[in-house]
């Protein structure tokens, strides 16, 4: 039987290369694989803008016990146990949009050619397209004890102060100095 | 919704803003066969819709934005849009090109051209939300910054994807160096040429697109392997790491190998730039490598400043803000980062403000102005508050000095006099850029042929630097023309390729940066050439050869050329300022000393029209060279307006 796996933002912010560049080549190429021609709609992964230089891609989590699936009327939505992914039965969507607002983290969308949900299928357990094409390298096919650590990396970040980060990534020290230097 | 077939959306959006109303023309075989897209179609649309009598400012001037032929796909760096119009500025061809989505959005929604013209009465916006087209009041967007007008139409549309174009308040106030902005003030600028100015004229603040339709595909494992090239040859080309990993500021270490900054006015050559060193820029401010849309080399930056008098300002620096900067001696990062800033935001193009600033500043110098003309300014070199005020006042013609500087450095000489013409440095109006060029013939001659003013992007010509002697020989017929400050012969030959080569990167809408720099001439082949040609006939469905695309290239400069010829330009227009001939660079180093030699100017520049077959006198097109590339409407043309080269 399959691992569990997910696609994860796995950035290392200490390398500037390592944050995501905000290209949004995964998803024109989602779409390509998905649909035969791009459209970055209808890409499963999506960037988000956040402000100037932050963008952040976000994908679906493949929860065990999916709220977009409670939250299906019609049974569209399921845990398929062989491969571990939530997948969308499209004879059975009815394009009513509860899965959207029920996602906690706003992953599903609507196609807007068919009208129906689209979500990540990890391109069926194979190779993720938008894995292979990321030319920053910061997405990763995960399993649940690496996606644990990448997780306590990033709640940890949450704890930590911005001075005490900038201090101890290389290069950090400079401006810090200069901060210094001005104060007198 | 029918499945796209390639990567055109098949139809021509036209606005009148006089009359409000739409139009709606079939794109296809009448534009792609011989223009393929982008700069090549507009650069033909504009020159059968605005004749010599429509002036820039003038309501039937068009604006003509267009999207490469390959942007809205995932070929690699496909992120380009040209926006075409009769410049205010040179009062010929102008075009200034940017990497954002808007274009790939604009085709989404189904149009792989929008053509603008006419005037509104009063501030209006456009709104394209696929099928949807509406003219809406813009009153409350007037006088906002580009970045808060895309903001308030992302607000009022309930839609963070939005894609927008606007200008500044600088386009508003018709100054002649303002800029067109993609998405807000730091994702890509449209920024030569005053194309800012044109919108400003016919009271169009902004355009909001939304496109939720797909872009095509022809052949798609032939996209997946050309790409693949792609990225192979990115891989061994050591041209590309450095752009990773200091974006467009690894350009400082190429200024100084060659001892070419043009700091202070295009005086000295060597110049204190320890302080703006790339890695400067990547250890202190760098927010990380960013990219545009769809490109896997990712030189796009923003930088933050965190401490000191400009602490908490964002902005996106190229290579050439750091430049204009050391054109007006600034020496510290910090203030290029914070200038940047304000020409985005106020919506100037920074390579012409910068020249701009400072030939004033060399006029304060000189003592053809005093404090009292420039309102308590000390406007020296190297002051940084009169700098960014200046810059300001440029943006808002606030005073008189500064309102006369908004009219550009041509036209601000020649009001001003007193000798100052000698040091504007520009070409047919359009301020120069990049590296000095003294001590370097051909790209002396490749801002003189530039067809839209003084412009490095216009051509390649560093690529004497990246070829062997033996390659030289091979392609122009010399050894002499890979020797970088004493060759001459093939010169005028590799001028005519490299520029037909960069064209159909604005065709296809590649990066210049991504495609056509390389650090071996082999590598540049296969990128520019074969690799481009390739993911061109995959996405369209074409099957063009690599000797077809190249004459493209060819096709859309002669269009240009013929563009400006019959708006008076002649041998005497493809020149550059007295400055390069007559003055020694200053400051020692490498290039110290070097002046551009007239007689090598014009051999060089001989050699180049016989190539493109222009007649070498009058410097016209000739009925000859016309025809050969299927131009025969353009040379009919001519001969009837009396313009055609013998």
């Amino acid at each position: 039987m399959a691992k569990k796996k997910r696609v994860v933002y796995s950035n290392r912010p200490w390398e500037a290369t390592g944050i995501c560049s905000g290209c949004k080549l995964c998803e024109l190429w989602c779409s390509l694989a998905k649909n035969g021609a791009f459209n970055p709609r209808r890409s499963r992964i999506r960037i988000v803008e956040l402000g100037t230089g932050v963008d952040v891609p976000v994908t679906c989590q493949q929860c065990q016990d999916p709220a977009c699936q409670a939250a299906c009327r019609f049974e569209a939505i399921v845990y398929d146990e062989k491969l571990k992914i939530v997948v969308v039965d499209e004879e059975k969507c009815t394009g009513c949009r509860a899965c959207v607002g029920a996602c906690p983290y706003g992953i599903i969308a609507m196609d807007p050619a068919t009208h129906k949900a689209i979500k990540c299928d990890l391109c069926n357990g194979e190779e993720p397209v938008c894995v292979s094409i990321c030319p920053s390298n910061v997405l990763a096919l995960v399993d649940d004890v690496e996606a644990g650590e990448i997780n306590r990396r990033r709640f940890a970040t949450l704890l930590a102060s911005d001075d005490q980060i900038q201090r101890s990534m290389p290069g950090g020290e400079e401006p810090i100095q200069k901060k210094l230097e001005k104060r007198g | 919704m029918t499945k796209k077939k390639n990567c055109y959306a098949g139809k021509i959006l036209r606005l009148d803003l006089t009359t409000g109303s739409f139009t709606t023309e079939s794109f296809g075989p009448k534009q792609t066969d011989l223009f393929v897209g982008g700069r090549g179609v507009a650069s033909k649309v504009l020159y059968d819709e605005v004749p010599p009598e429509v002036k820039p400012f003038d309501p039937e001037n068009r604006l003509i934005f267009s999207p490469g032929a390959l942007h809205g796909t995932g070929a690699p760096s496909a992120s380009r849009t040209t926006v075409t119009t009769r410049s205010p500025l040179t009062g010929m061809h102008g075009d200034g090109h940017a990497g954002a989505t808007w274009g790939g959005e604009l085709k989404r929604a189904g149009y792989d051209l929008l053509i603008i013209q006419g005037k509104a009465e009063k501030p209006v916006y456009l709104l394209i939300d696929d099928d949807k087209l509406e003219l809406r009041d813009a009153g409350a967007l007037w006088g906002n910054f580009t970045s808060k007008t895309h903001a308030k139409l992302c607000r009022e549309l309930g839609d963070h994807e939005l894609c927008t174009i606007s200008i500044g308040p600088a386009g508003e106030n018709l100054v002649r160096l303002a800029a067109v902005f993609h998405n807000g003030s730091d994702k890509g600028t449209s920024a030569r040429c005053g194309l800012g100015a044109v919108m400003g004229s016919k009271n169009l603040k902004a355009i909001a697109t939304r496109g939720t339709g797909d872009v095509g595909v022809a052949d798609i494992p032939a996209l997946k392997s050309a790409y693949q090239d792609y990225l192979d040859t990115i891989e061994v080309d050591p041209y590309c790491p450095p752009a990773t990993k200091y974006g467009t500021c690894r350009f400082m270490m190429h200024r100084v190998k060659f001892g070419i900054h043009g700091a202070e006015n295009w005086r000295y050559g060597e110049y204190d730039w320890h302080k703006l060193d790339p890695e400067v820029f990547r250890s202190d401010y760098q927010v990380k490598a960013g990219a545009c849309v769809a490109c896997p080399v990712r030189c796009r930056r923003d930088y933050r400043i965190t401490s000191g008098p400009f602490a908490g300002t964002t902005a996106k620096v190229e290579w050439e803000t750091i430049a204009r900067s050391m054109t007006c001696g600034i020496k510290d990062p910090e203030s290029v980062i914070a200038w940047s800033n304000i020409c985005n935001q106020y919506g100037l193009d920074i390579e012409g403000t910068g020249d701009t600033v400072a030939f004033a500043m060399e006029c304060f110098e000189k003592g053809i102005f005093t404090e009292k003309d420039t309102d308590g300014l000390d406007l020296r070199f190297g002051n940084v508050e009169a700098y960014l005020e200046l810059t300001r006042k440029i943006a808002l013609r606030e005073g008189k000095l500064a309102d006369i500087l908004a009219e550009g450095t041509k036209r601000a000489a020649k009001k001003i006099g007193q000798g100052s013409e000698k040091f504007a440095i520009h070409v047919k109006g359009g301020e120069m850029t990049a590296g000095d060029p003294r001590g370097m013939p051909v790209r002396a001659v490749s801002y003189a042929t530039s067809t839209r003013g003084g412009d490095h992007l216009r051509s390649n010509p560093y690529i004497e630097e990246i070829m062997t002697p033996e390659e030289a020989l091979e392609w122009w017929g010399s050894e002499e023309a890979a020797d970088i400050s004493k060759g001459l012969k093939g010169k005028g030959r590799m001028l005519k390729f490299s520029e037909d080569l960069v064209t159909i990167g604005d065709i296809l809408g590649l990066c210049k940066f991504a495609f056509y720099r390389s650090a071996t001439f082999p590598y540049l082949y296969k990128k520019g050439v074969h690799i481009a040609t390739r993911l061109y006939n995959a996405c369209s469905g074409r099957n063009l050869t690599e000797q077809e695309m190249l004459q493209t290239g060819e096709r859309t400069w002669n269009i240009e050329k013929a563009y400006n010829t019959r708006c008076g330009a002649t041998r005497a227009d493809d020149d550059i300022p007295e400055r390069f001939f007559k003055e020694p660079l200053k400051g020692g180093g490498p290039s110290g000393g070097a002046v551009v030699e007239r007689d090598k100017f014009d051999k060089i520049l001989d050699e180049y029209y016989e190539a493109r077959k222009f007649n070498p006198s009058s410097g016209l097109p000739t009925r000859a060279g016309l025809e050969g590339l299927g131009l025969h409407d353009i040379a009919d043309d001519l001969e009837k307006r009396g313009k055609l080269g013998a």
